[in-house]
């Protein structure tokens, strides 16, 4: 298959076009025009864009079969990770529909669901984030991003895949929302026994791959992530071992830390109404969004696709620490 | 009674500023919004409950024909797209610079007189808290005769992954007279206006700090000799933290505000008495200012107000000149010679 692969340069972009080359497909991988191109092998076709701005997207899809669609901002203002991951979806799909290419993996993320909604265990029955605008930058663009998506796929009768990541993590991305925040040499954990929902990059990138070429992945939306237990303070503790993080782990129960920010927003409401602003830390919807202890399923893509994380916690751990002295 | 209706084109983050400060006006409504990318358009309908969104604006001028065009697409698009609307015999609010060229706002100018419509420049620092504390302080004669003003706005353009080095995908800015930097001198050119009248005479240097970005030039200090003072304006792209000071130097006192850091004016006054003793009162005076401004500046953050200090007050004098059909809070007159006054500053970039 040849398969077009937008965001390539990203850091689960390049785990992709490797899964996909170690696979047998062919690869046009999209890159930033100022971007270093990784070291991939030289069949990978490396075509140069910025969905934002490049005029002419078309001959991107020539001769294509199919799409994953990793393209989105992961930083940057509001304003700029709409214009970077929905704007420049928009000007994708828009190229795509006048091209004869019909199947697309879109890459999406665990933050479109609304997590004060989700029960013990979140799965692909959690409801959809309503209220987007409360939430930050990321959490819009991702929402507004599956909503274009599924617009075009219903349009244009495509046959799509949506997958959604949790945190996605290896060597060089080694941080993460979940583990807390770091104040000066303290570290606060916000329930330090809740379990993460991981996706290293070479799992993540492998069950792309899978559902590009199950037929069964065909129309369904799948989280993803790895099979392993693993707990706020387990990640840390290995995060703080294998870099060398001076500092103090300090762990703080989750109900403690969700009080103190229902505490800031009843006290904000009082004093200024829905308008009142607070930092996310104190804003008890998006403490929960990356907070909240709660179980993440990944049996429908084991069940529907038969995959299986290639790699164990403890070998990605190898694996993403391997430049930093242990 | 009847609200007055407004529509924006382009939904930039600027936008979400305009409608923010929208929101508030009690008799205004927002009819219509319009973006090139339906998306963009589409979800700040959502956000702000406004009832339509377009992707073509002469559709949105054409169905809703609306008291007031907000124009807020990149400068390019400014000219065609207020263009249009002043065709249509409808008032127009621009987001600054209006026009690429002095040239070009001539044209508008033109056309706006020839229909009788409004032709704005969004100036909002005109109408900010500290602007108007000082102005107030001049009128007053407390602060005595202004010999100088002083404007000076550092921002970090050439920091890691800033948008206005981003190599991927230009920044409009680069677009302007003077790069990035022409992006700002509308609101240097309309504070030093404010205080020196129309300029006599302008000298600028630009340079460039930071080598290794597509940037024509970083760095940029003017002198302007003005009808009624001089002043001197800066723009730093490299100098932090990110700051709008304005310093205006009278016969009787000194008082200078950062406008990023509303609503916070420290003033320093002539006073008599034993110099030793009024170091000390002066310093207990300073001291005051800065912390209440500090403290004022912080409940406003929480408040939610807008970082845009001025927007609101400037949006309200535009719909309240529209209701009552009175002139335009700020004169074509004076739109024309600030226009000049940027043209000028930015013409120094030419080598």
């Amino acid at each position: 298959m040849k398969v077009l692969v937008s965001g390539a340069g990203g850091f689960l972009g390049q785990s992709v076009v490797n899964s996909l080359v170690e696979r047998g497909h062919q690869v046009r991988a999209m890159v930033r025009p100022a971007a270093r191109a990784p070291d991939w092998p030289e069949q990978v076709e490396v075509f140069r864009a910025d969905l934002r701005v490049h005029k002419d997207l078309a001959p991107a899809f020539d001769g294509v079969d199919a799409v994953i669609h990793l393209a989105a901002a992961v930083t940057g203002n509001e304003d700029a990770q709409f214009a970077s991951t929905v704007v420049a979806t928009e000007r994708f799909l828009e190229a795509m529909a006048k091209s004869t290419v019909k199947r697309l993996v879109h890459v999406s993320s665990l933050v479109v669901y609304d997590w004060s909604r989700a029960k013990s265990c979140m799965d692909e029955e959690t409801p959809i984030e309503c209220a987007p605008y409360t939430m930050g930058g990321y959490t819009i663009a991702k929402i507004w991003q599956e909503r274009i998506v599924e617009r075009f796929a219903q349009r244009n009768s495509w046959d799509i895949t949506i997958a959604r990541p949790g945190f996605i993590w290896g060597d060089g991305h080694e941080e993460i929302a979940a583990m807390g925040r770091k104040f000066g040499r303290l570290y606060l954990m916000f329930g330090p026994f809740t379990r993460l929902p991981l996706s290293h990059v070479t799992n993540c990138a492998d069950c792309l791959v899978s559902a590009l070429e199950s037929p069964t992945a065909s129309g369904q939306t799948f989280n993803i992530v790895d099979s392993d237990d693993v707990r706020v303070w387990q990640y840390v503790r290995e995060y703080a071992r294998r870099t060398r993080q001076p500092g103090l782990l300090v762990p703080l129960p989750y109900h403690v830390g969700l009080g103190l920010a229902q505490l800031a927003a009843f006290t904000s409401r009082k004093l200024f109404g829905e308008k009142g602003k607070l930092p996310s830390l104190l804003t008890p919807r998006r403490f929960e969004s990356q907070f909240k202890p709660l179980r993440f399923s990944n049996s429908k893509i084991r069940t529907k696709l038969g995959w299986r994380p290639r790699f164990s916690f403890d070998e990605c751990l190898a694996a993403s620490y391997k430049h930093q002295v242990t | 009674m009847k609200k007055l209706s407004g529509v924006l084109i382009g939904c930039g983050a600027i936008a979400r500023e305009h409608l923010t400060a929208l929101a508030e006006l009690d008799n205004v409504e927002v009819s219509g919004v319009c973006d090139i990318s339906s998306a963009r358009a589409e979800a700040m309908a959502e956000r702000f409950q406004v009832p339509k969104f377009y992707t073509n604006h002469r559709d949105l001028l054409d169905e809703l024909k609306p008291d007031l065009v907000h124009i807020t697409t990149p400068p390019a698009s400014h000219l065609p797209i207020a263009m249009d609307c002043l065709e249509r015999g409808l008032n127009v609010f621009c987001e600054k610079p209006m026009t690429v060229q002095y040239a070009d706002f001539c044209l508008l100018k033109d056309k706006a007189i020839a229909k009788g419509t409004m032709l704005m420049e969004n100036q909002q620092n005109r109408f900010h808290s500290s602007v108007r504390r000082i102005l107030q302080l001049i009128e007053t004669g407390e602060l005595g005769d202004v010999l100088d003003v002083q404007i000076c706005l550092s921002l970090n353009i050439t920091g890691p992954n800033s948008a206005y080095t981003d190599m991927n995908a230009p920044h409009f800015g680069m677009t302007l007279p003077g790069g990035v930097i022409g992006d700002f001198l509308p609101h240097i050119a309309y504070l030093a206006y404010m205080f020196t009248g129309k300029a006599l005479a302008v000298n600028a240097v630009w340079t460039k700090h930071t080598k290794c970005t597509p940037l024509p030039a970083d760095e940029f200090r003017g002198l302007i000799k003005g009808e009624r003072t001089t002043a001197f304006v800066s723009f730093s792209g490299n100098a932090q933290p990110d700051g709008f000071l304005i310093r205006v130097i009278g016969t009787r006192m000194r008082v200078e505000a950062n406008l990023y850091e509303p609503p916070k004016v420290v003033s320093k006054r002539l006073r008599k008495g034993e110099p030793a003793l009024m170091t000390v009162v002066d310093g207990i005076a300073e001291a005051r200012q800065v912390l209440t401004g500090s403290i004022g500046g912080f409940v406003r953050k929480l408040a939610g107000q807008s970082s845009y200090d001025g927007m609101k007050d400037m949006l309200a004098a535009t719909y309240r000149s529209i209701e009552l059909k009175q002139p335009q809070p700020i004169s074509l007159q004076e739109l024309d010679e600030i226009a000049q006054l940027a043209d000028q500053l930015s013409a120094t970039a030419k080598p």
